[in-house]
């Protein structure tokens, strides 16, 4: 909201400079967020008048002007715009003037002609982004006047914004009793100018409320003998600087009402309201009314109307109807100021999906106090600039007058909340000032709300203002002298952390994104129908994420089309599946994301390709260090190379997969063939993980290692040699891993060779090789048998 | 020691002087002390004497052998020592060729921030919780006092699903689940993605918030502005801060929270809008309409809260200019971090 100064001014003598004042504001919560001074930065910028207007005798674009400026001899200036003629008066920003972009002005040749000043556009002065030419004056200024005097711009605007409690302070009065309390300075009201006219309201309006919960009340006056037309500039100056635009005599004043005091007003042309009647009332069903932008809306029951006998007039607090407008022949007006339920207002506003100021001061509640004042200081004002002939009276209809609320403070839980120590009549004086009634109860102190404090309602509330007034910063700081109950990190949380730190030390970059998704991707990318948003930013953010894969496949696809193609990335991050009674389910996932080479900038080795083993053997880590016992089986994942892909499984339970995407999703001539994808269910992967294992003793006797080389069919796995193996090694094979894979010279084709490494050890004696040859015969007479595996 | 016992020393000493290689030390040895070496003649000469004499004698010699045989091995060690060295120097490798380890990653920028918050509140005895990111209403917004047709809720531009639950629009529903499972006492921290309705360069429509909450008896507003001083100057350095009155429907009362602007130092400059502050955070003191709606005892009991924005402490730390970088996967990007 902007507030001017000057206009403050009407109410409050305050001397303090404006960034002061604007320092005061914001400190008290009134959140300054521009201090605008119009005319701080120009100087030597004066009235012009273009006596003649030439071309330029070696330029076409520019003109040669001859201005005069009211200094003796006209000032030769070439300018560059084109909306300008002779007998127009521009400002001219003379030789040493400096413009508000930092330009200063001196004698210049242009194009051989020499321009001694500048003639300046909107845009130039500061005063708005409008740069369409030369800001041609009105032809009432004063020819040498300096422009800061001639357009008035010595004014200062504070553009203030205003928290949703305080609509109190939705106008100059609001803002000018804030300044009042924080500088203890007086407020001056404007005399209620009494309810002078001729006849008497009764002969031209009748106001009927339906229902008071939603309008408890509902003011109008009538002014006859209007000339609707432009108004004064005074008036178009405030407005304009406040940041409304002028329209006509009638409307500016309602306007000008609502900046000053607050109070949104109607203006009805009077020919129009059939029957000598107002009715506030719900919207009857298929009811319809075209509003002043000229948009028809369907209403319903649960919207709010001022109807006469037959039609809606207006949608009460938010728009009027065309119909009922006011134009350049009304000649009655029927003034409206009343007081809205804010809820009703809102309901109605945003089901309409509109906004006006109106409606945004009645949502936020008015002062219902204010209704007679608005009506007769807007008959006034119509009296004095549209020569306007009230009639006698208000038609004011108010069954039911407000009761102040009163609440009770106490002093001492004021200090407990704040931390100070103030006494009931420090704390009496704080509230006078805010023009809070306060009476003494003991210790304890009685407030009165006055009407316009709807964000008063408990005692906190009245607190806040003891500590606003008190100043926060005044406020001592302490710590708080209690213990929290204990609540240790639970198992996922731990594992997240971890893992965070696992992957970035294996290399990986931690990536974020967004957790919705498009709702077209590939089926194959989901693993649930996914839950949706009603109003999405986009349709590229319209699905909530069942799998972390989608967001993986973007961020690597992303990077290899910037020429990014080593990857290693990994994201932690909830997935959200649907489950039954609309609800959903989170579950936190782990996401790797690989792709090129494994070690791209190995100048020994030349950057071998990420390839399922390698991936494997990440997977086997994270599983090693979550003590988790992890089996690999066959996938069947659509998003994946149907062979190259692994289903993970812990106990019977999925707990993700790794595979290697599939050739349909390598959509760019720039990706890769060997994408690989990890995803893992961290919630299951807490449940499985295992506590520490004990300790196992470090054996003191020898242990006995055989090499086992082996030529096995192709079709034979690690696995399956590896259980005959283990098998026949009994208690007494410790340990036994793969340490050599072969195909090539040497090896008929369709085989391979594979090497073992046993270790036997006997805790309780020194074995002998003798003890051991019989189990490794075993060991190569089964694998013979069964899989056709023989010694190499 | 006799004379020629002395001029046998000084003269092994002097040859000694001059041996540098381990060669040369052999042939030392071998002169002295090898089986024709002139100490070896010497002692080979005991049996000559009479015996009450030998005895004297072999002494010297075996003395005069002693310190030979000493200061050989000493030189030895030292001169195989340096020979080894200039052997092992011979192959001195390129020290400018990069290292073969596979290089660390890094953590995304905002969950590097977030630690850092959390480990400040995690010391001062918070204890961290979580919650849903899709939320009930009532947790978003009612429990919280901003009842459905409030202006308050402007406040947020909220995500609605089909189903009939939103968006989390703040970590502050994770203070009701928190207070609803917990009695006071209670210091806790929540950290989480929220969901608003917005998207341009200083907002994103996912962003993180860190929430906490601080409820036990006579917890004052002055433990509030104590407890995020510390806060700010553990996170920010010592420099000044200022409370400003605000509004949250939640607190009351409620108040931003400014320090001095980190790049400017509060001379005034573009990040901070000429004003010389920055806002970190919103705070306020628990509103009893929310105590009310997890049954807390509101004569008993008060509390602050605070939230903050990660994303955006994280742009001000690292000099980020555009909150979507931060949510782009570029990996240009990340590899800074």
């Amino acid at each position: 909201m902007k507030v001017l100064l000057s206009w403050l001014k009407d109410y409050i003598d305050i001397q303090e400079s404006p960034e002061k004042i604007a320092e005061a504001l914001n400190m008290t919560g009134l959140e300054v967020e521009e201090v605008i001074q119009p005319g701080k930065n120009l100087d030597q910028i004066v009235v012009g008048k273009i006596l003649s207007r030439d071309p330029h005798p070696d330029a076409d674009k520019l003109s040669l002007c001859s201005v005069d400026v009211n200094r003796g001899q006209p000032l030769q200036i070439v300018c560059g715009a084109n909306n300008m003629k002779a007998g127009d008066k521009v400002p001219v920003a003379m030789l040493g003037a400096k413009l508000p972009g930092g330009f200063e002005i001196s004698r210049a040749k242009i194009r051989g002609v020499e321009s001694s000043g500048m003639m300046c556009s909107k845009k130039e002065l500061g005063l708005s982004e409008d740069h369409g030419g030369l800001y041609i004056l009105d032809e009432s200024a004063h020819i040498g006047e300096d422009i800061v005097k001639a357009l008035s711009l010595d004014e200062v605007i504070f553009d203030i914004s205003i928290t949703p409690n305080r609509g109190d302070a939705l106008s100059h009065l609001g803002i000018a009793r804030e300044l009042s309390a924080i500088f203890n300075l007086p407020l001056h009201r404007d005399p209620l100018s009494n309810e002078d006219g001729e006849d008497s309201i009764e002969n031209h309006i009748n106001v009927e409320i339906e229902d008071t919960s939603h309008c408890p009340r509902y003011g109008a006056r009538v002014v006859h003998n209007i000339k609707v037309g432009p108004s004064p500039e005074w008036l178009k100056d405030r407005l304009e600087k406040a940041g409304l635009r002028s329209i006509n005599n009638v409307v500016d004043v309602t306007n000008y009402i609502m900046l000053d005091i607050g109070h949104p007003m109607h203006a009805f042309d009077l020919s129009k309201v059939e029957g000598n009647k107002i009715v506030v009332r719900n919207a009857r069903k298929d009811e319809k009314i075209m509003t002043l932008d000229n948009i028809e809306h369907g209403l319903d029951s649960s919207m709010l109307v001022i109807a006469d006998a037959n039609k809606p007039l207006a949608l009460a607090g938010v728009m009027g109807g065309l119909n009922s407008s006011v134009s350049e022949n009304t000649c009655s007006v029927l003034l409206e100021a009343a007081f809205f339920n804010p809820t009703t207002i809102r309901k109605t506003a945003k089901r309409l999906g509109m906004m006006s100021d109106s409606s945004y001061r009645f949502e936020r509640g008015t002062n219902i106090d204010n209704v007679p004042i608005a009506l007769n200081q807007a008959a006034r004002l119509l009296k004095e600039i549209a020569g306007g002939k009230p009639v006698k009276g208000l038609a004011d209809c108010y069954p039911k007058p407000e009761i102040l609320r009163q609440i009770r403070v106490r002093t001492k839980r004021a200090n407990r909340v704040i931390g100070i120590n103030l006494t009931p009549a420090q704390i009496e004086t704080f509230l006078l000032r805010l023009k809070l009634d306060t009476r003494r109860d003991g210790e304890d102190l009685i407030v009165s709300v006055p009407p316009y404090r709807h964000d008063l309602e408990l005692e906190v509330d009245i607190i806040e203002e003891i500590a606003r007034m008190y100043g926060y910063n005044n406020i001592p700081e302490t710590l708080p002298a209690i213990t929290s109950v204990l609540q240790l990190p639970t198992a996922l949380q731990k594992i997240c952390t971890r893992l965070r730190d696992h992957m970035v030390s294996c290399g990986f970059n931690e990536i974020m994104t967004y957790s919705f998704i498009p709702e077209n991707v590939s089926d194959s990318f989901r693993e649930k129908k996914p839950m949706m948003l009603k109003n999405p930013l986009s349709e590229d953010l319209s699905a909530m994420r069942t799998s972390l894969k989608w967001g993986m496949y973007d961020a690597l696809r992303r990077n290899i089309l910037n020429d990014e193609f080593n990857l290693k990335l990994f994201e932690i991050g909830r997935v959200f599946h649907p489950s039954a009674g609309g609800l959903s389910e989170e579950h936190t996932r782990l996401c790797l994301g690989f792709s090129g080479s494994q070690n791209p900038r190995d100048w020994r080795r030349n950057g071998e390709n990420f390839d399922l083993y390698v991936i494997k053997g990440v997977v086997e880590n994270i599983a090693k260090l979550l003590r988790v016992k992890v089996k690999f089986t066959t996938g069947s994942c659509s998003l994946f190379h149907p062979a190259m892909q692994m289903e993970l499984i812990v106990g019977k339970n999925h707990l993700g997969e790794i595979g290697q995407l599939h050739p349909e999703f390598i959509d760019n001539k720039k990706m890769p063939k060997c994408i690989y994808l990890v995803e893992i269910d961290l919630g299951k992967a807490a449940e499985a993980s295992e506590g520490a294992s004990r300790m196992q003793p470090i054996p003191d006797l020898p242990a006995i290692r055989r090499d086992l080389a082996l030529v096995a069919p192709e079709s034979i796995g690690n696995r399956e040699i590896n259980k005959i193996l283990t098998a026949e090694g009994k208690a007494l094979l410790e340990d036994c891993y793969l340490f050599d894979v072969y195909q090539g010279k040497g090896i008929e084709p369709g085989y391979r060779s594979l090497a073992y490494s046993l270790t036997f050890r006997d805790l309780r004696k020194t074995l002998t090789d003798e003890e051991i040859q019989p189990l490794i015969d075993k060991m190569i007479g089964r694998l013979d048998r069964e899989l056709s595996v023989k010694l190499r | 020691m006799s004379e020629s016992h002395e001029t046998l020393l000084q003269q092994y000493l002097s040859e000694h002087q001059t041996a540098k290689s381990t060669a040369d030390l052999e042939t030392l040895r071998v002169k002295y002390l090898g089986k024709k070496g002139e100490v070896t003649e010497l002692l080979k000469g005991l049996g000559k004497m009479a015996p009450e004499e030998r005895k004297a004698v072999g002494a010297a010699i075996n003395d005069l052998k002693n310190r030979i045989q000493n200061s050989l091995d000493e030189s030895m060690r030292s001169v195989a020592l340096s020979e080894q060295n200039a052997k092992l120097n011979a192959e001195r490798p390129d020290h400018s060729l990069p290292g073969l380890y596979p290089s660390s990653g890094g953590l995304h920028p905002v969950v590097q921030v977030a630690r850092e918050v959390a480990d400040i509140f995690l010391s001062m005895g918070f204890f961290m919780a979580e919650g849903p990111e899709i939320e009930e209403e009532y947790y978003n917004f009612e429990a919280l006092n901003v009842p459905s047709h409030h202006p308050a809720r402007d406040m947020q531009d909220t995500f609605y699903l089909e189903s009939g639950q939103v968006l989390r629009t703040q970590t502050s529903p994770v203070q009701i689940r928190t207070m609803e499972a917990l009695k006071p006492p209670l210091k806790m921290i929540g950290l989480g993605k929220v969901f608003r309705k917005d998207s341009d360069i200083t907002h994103s429509p996912m962003f993180n918030q860190m929430e906490g909450l601080v409820v036990g008896e006579n917890i004052s507003m002055a433990d509030l502005k104590g407890t995020l001083v510390m806060f700010v100057e553990n996170m920010f350095g010592k420099r000044p801060h200022r409370f400003r009155p605000s509004f949250f429907p939640f607190t009351e009362p409620s108040a931003e929270m400014d320090i001095q602007c980190i790049f400017c130092e509060g001379k005034g400059c573009k990040v901070c809008k000429n004003t010389g502050w920055m806002e970190v955070l919103g705070c306020g003191m628990v509103n009893p309409k929310v105590f009310d709606a997890v049954k807390y005892d509101t004569e008993k009991y008060t509390g602050f809260a605070f939230g903050m924005g990660i994303d955006r402490i994280a742009m001000l730390r690292y000099g980020i200019n555009d909150i979507r970088l931060l949510f782009s996967s570029d990996i240009r990007f990340l590899r800074q971090f």
